[in-house]
């Protein structure tokens, strides 16, 4: 299937909202994604028809929203092609899976002295996990630092790579710069030198086909909310052998086998590590968001997307005075461009957006090490997605020339 | 109240009063802003327990550099006692702007750097 996009936009009943008396023009996809129709009915569907708990009830409808629920795990499983649907893990989101590679794995598997590689631009949520956890046993945090292009070599990664690295974890996508990072060859080389390898696939999943199997990653973590799901889930996984061998994050209901007074064993997989009542809702919308994402097609999704680079990197690079962050290359990003005007902060540049119905990011990003590191306090982040078209672009370009002549 | 982006207020903005630095402040304070990074400095001098000159630095925002414009002209010959009874919300009116709830926080970063500066005063 093309992609449509005119019909696409139907499917989104958040789009024909009116900002400040004009039609409002979202382009902050990187902090959120809006929800089709299909989502927000699947959601209603499951409350009106199907709600109970899962796992534990004989009746019909427990029976129902279990399978439901175990079917959103398969439709996962299948959409990143997970070997097994175990190895699929519902977590709140994100930060919550990758602080659980942190919990988990790392107190049981990091030593002191371990050096736990990132890079210089992470979010904040795939640096201060690992922080902290290098407090606690001592090890060490080294960077991978970005070239002025916003890209990592594989050269460079192959130079800071030494016995004592036991992990690397790095985004699939910079929330900031753009650029798409070459996972897949970043696995090899950590793999070859015995790291293992957690990926922060936020801002990648929604984009392009993420195949963990190819990208030979050890963990991979992502949220739904980005992707067109709800808020409030989101997804480790995990080869299933780590996975097994990895502690509860959690204790309580639904996780154990056998408990008595004093003392409990744990259950399989996936459900051991899924302690309490799960958000079934979340699983459930998130299930139909992939549906969605499939029935057009990750590649015409990316196809999109790199279009509405080119054009959006042409048209801002005509902008005087504005510093565009990250990748020259419309192929190098994905559908996000993180930058500054001469003189101008950028919560100014926003605000004006805003006054015209544009919806922007501007801030850090939750990233302050790379604005610090690059010497600019904010940028201004402008993130596209499937229902974003050419004029959506064009009306950007305008609201940034009048923020221009306001503000200087 | 205000619109924000309107010429006399972008005045303000292109040519505040106040900006710079005090040769010797009685006390100076740097207050950061979590969202956006940026930072203001406010300096204090004080003499018989009258502010007698107050400035502000630091690159920031329109809002965030009105607000500290508004702010030291208030302050500048104004008694400490006065100053210490000045809250939140009064500055918020002095500044008389139709601010969203994400933008308090700029307007408000230079009167977070006035409460820490009032308290380290009283302690040196």
């Amino acid at each position: 299937m093309t992609m449509n996009v005119k019909e696409i936009k139907k499917d989104f009943p958040i789009l024909d909202r009116e900002i400040n008396g004009c039609p409002l023009v979202y382009l902050d996809n990187a902090a959120t994604s809006q929800k089709p129709r299909q989502v927000l009915d699947a959601i209603v569907d499951y409350y009106s028809n199907h709600n109970a708990n899962v796992h534990r009830g004989i009746h019909t409808l427990s029976e129902e929203a279990t399978q439901m629920y175990e079917g959103a795990r398969k439709v996962v499983a299948d959409f990143i092609n997970a070997r097994y649907s175990e190895e699929v893990i519902f977590t709140k989101g994100t930060t919550e899976s990758i602080n659980r590679v942190a919990v988990s794995w790392g107190l049981q598997n990091l030593k002191k002295g371990d050096v736990i590689l990132l890079t210089d631009f992470e979010h904040h949520s795939n640096l201060i996990p690992w922080q902290e956890e290098a407090k606690i046993i001592g090890a060490k945090i080294e960077f991978l630092e970005a070239d002025e292009n916003g890209e990592i070599s594989l050269e460079q990664v192959k130079s800071k790579m030494h016995n004592k690295v036991k992990l690397v974890s790095i985004p699939h996508v910079s929330n900031v710069l753009g650029t798409i990072l070459p996972v897949k060859e970043i696995c090899k080389i950590a793999h070859s030198c015995g790291a293992l390898v957690h990926v922060d696939g936020a801002q990648a999943i929604p984009h392009m086909e993420v195949n963990v199997q190819n990208l030979g990653c050890d963990f991979y973590s992502f949220s739904a909310h980005k992707m067109l799901g709800p808020m409030g889930i989101g997804v480790l996984w995990g080869r299933k052998e780590l996975l097994e061998k990895l502690e509860p994050y959690e204790y309580g209901g639904g996780m154990v086998e056998e408990v008595d007074y004093k003392k409990a064993t744990w259950t399989e997989l996936p459900i051991k590590l899924e302690a309490g009542t799960p958000n079934v809702e979340g699983a459930v919308g998130l299930a139909a968001a992939i549906k969605y994402l499939q029935e057009i097609g990750m590649s015409e999704v990316r196809k999109h997307e790199v279009e509405l680079n080119r054009y959006t990197l042409e048209k801002l690079n005509s902008i005087e005075g504005l510093k565009i962050i990250g990748p020259k290359e419309a192929e190098k990003r994905t559908g996000l461009v993180s930058f500054t005007i001469e003189k101008l902060h950028a919560h100014d540049i926003a605000a004006v957006l805003n006054g015209m119905g544009i919806a922007v990011r501007s801030g850090h990003h939750c990233s302050m090490p790379i604005h610090k590191k690059l010497n600019i306090s904010a940028t201004v982040r402008a993130s596209w997605y499937i229902y974003n078209t050419k004029e959506d672009i064009d009306k950007l370009v305008e609201g940034i020339e009048k923020a221009k002549q306001i503000l200087s | 109240m205000a619109d924000l982006y309107q010429e006399k207020l972008m005045d303000l903005y292109r040519n505040p009063h106040n900006k710079g630095k005090i040769k010797s402040p009685s006390v100076s304070v740097s207050k950061q802003n979590p969202m956006c990074g940026d930072e203001i400095t406010l300096q204090l001098e004080v003499e018989d327990g009258v502010v007698k000159d107050a400035k502000f630095d630091g690159s920031a925002c329109s809002v965030s550099i009105i607000s500290s414009s508004v702010l030291t002209d208030y302050l500048i010959g104004k008694t400490l006692e006065k100053v210490k009874k000045l809250t939140q919300k009064d500055l918020l009116k002095l500044i008389n702007l139709n601010l969203s709830t994400s933008r308090v926080a700029c307007a408000t970063l230079v009167f977070a750097a006035l409460q820490e500066a009032l308290k380290r005063y009283d302690e040196s």
